[in-house]
């Protein structure tokens, strides 16, 4: 099933997240408000068409020089399926997903170079799983932060995501 | 659990070991860890606030499995960064080896990328000690904080 993404996204973050898609910036600000009172309701808003849309994203604090790691949602519209292939934040050197996995005891991590998304289905990074590991930070993140990433799909296409920096 | 001692940033020691009343909460991992460490200290700040004033009679530690890197400064901000009263500690490779083999800690390099440098797989479980310095629980990566907080007030 398909998460109400669309509105969703800016009432669990407060309005940060920034959608980076043709179809939310086509809508009326009337549209936008009326998808948030939906929302509210837990109820599914209208599916957009393409894309890739991105929400629940957050960012662990950090010191500067040293590793964070990021959780988000990332939903493809698409009828066909599509990998997340790379991403990226200007206060990290380099970024990477990863995947966590715990067998007896151990945990370990795993570089993802491609994650695929079946057509109409999502990606969820939470702790304990996926997620992006931002690497040799350029500064310190600290809870309240907003941060920028850059998520990098096979079909060619960016979604530049604002990612707040929050403790859970 | 066999005591342990550690050097402190300002070379002061911190024993790793019984303090009546006071149980210890421990976790082995390292900085760069971006998922699994973090997740723990931040459920250890949650079991903190349920618990209110009695935590503080709790020490919460963290140890470095990486002390290459760890150094017992970047250690010591790593913990202190979800709450102030958390303890982080590297030891050098004696007293890193002595205190891995006490609790069944395993550790081991694995190639990363250019970028992240090597990653270290690790014992993922949470200790739960005794003021006396008996094991009282072990708490698998992904077990709920509120497990800990519900056995920590019972020993509280």
């Amino acid at each position: 099933m398909v998460p109400p993404f669309l509105s969703a996204s800016r009432a669990r973050s407060g309005g940060v997240a920034d959608l980076s898609m043709s179809a939310v910036r086509s809508r009326t600000p009337l549209l936008a408000a009326v998808f948030l009172l939906v929302a509210g309701a837990c109820s599914t808003a209208e599916p957009p068409r393409t894309g890739r849309f991105v929400s629940s994203a957050w960012a662990r604090p950090a010191d500067s020089g040293a590793t964070s790691g990021a959780y988000l949602t990332i939903v493809n519209a698409d009828s066909s399926s599509v990998e997340l292939v790379g991403a990226s934040s200007p206060v990290a050197l380099a970024a990477e997903v990863h995947e966590t996995m715990t067998h007896e005891g151990m945990s370990h991590m795993m570089a993802r170079t491609a994650v695929a998304i079946a057509p109409r289905d999502s990606v969820v990074m939470k702790p304990g799983g996926l997620h992006v590991m931002l690497m040799q930070l350029t500064r310190q993140l600290v809870v309240g932060d907003t941060i920028a990433m850059t998520l990098r799909f096979s079909a060619g296409d960016t979604v530049v995501v604002n990612v707040p920096v929050r403790e859970l | 659990m066999p005591p342990v001692s550690f050097v402190l940033p300002d070379s002061t020691a911190y024993a790793l070991g019984p303090a009546p009343g006071r149980p210890l909460v421990v976790f082995f991992g390292y900085t760069h860890c971006p998922d699994v460490c973090p997740t723990t200290l931040a459920d250890w700040k949650r079991v903190k606030a349920q618990l209110g004033r009695d935590a503080e009679r709790v020490r919460f530690v963290f140890v470095t499995v990486d002390p290459e890197r760890d150094t017992p400064e970047v250690a010591r901000r790593y913990a202190r960064q979800y709450d102030s009263t958390f303890v982080g500690l590297s030891g050098d490779a004696p007293t890193t080896a002595r205190i891995m083999e006490a609790y069944g800690i395993a550790a081991a390099r694995e190639d990363g990328t250019a970028a992240s440098g090597y990653l270290v797989s690790h014992s993922s479980q949470v200790f739960l000690v005794n003021g006396d310095g008996n094991l009282v629980a072990l708490y698998p990566f992904g077990t709920r904080w509120e497990a800990l907080a519900a056995d920590l007030a019972r020993l509280l």
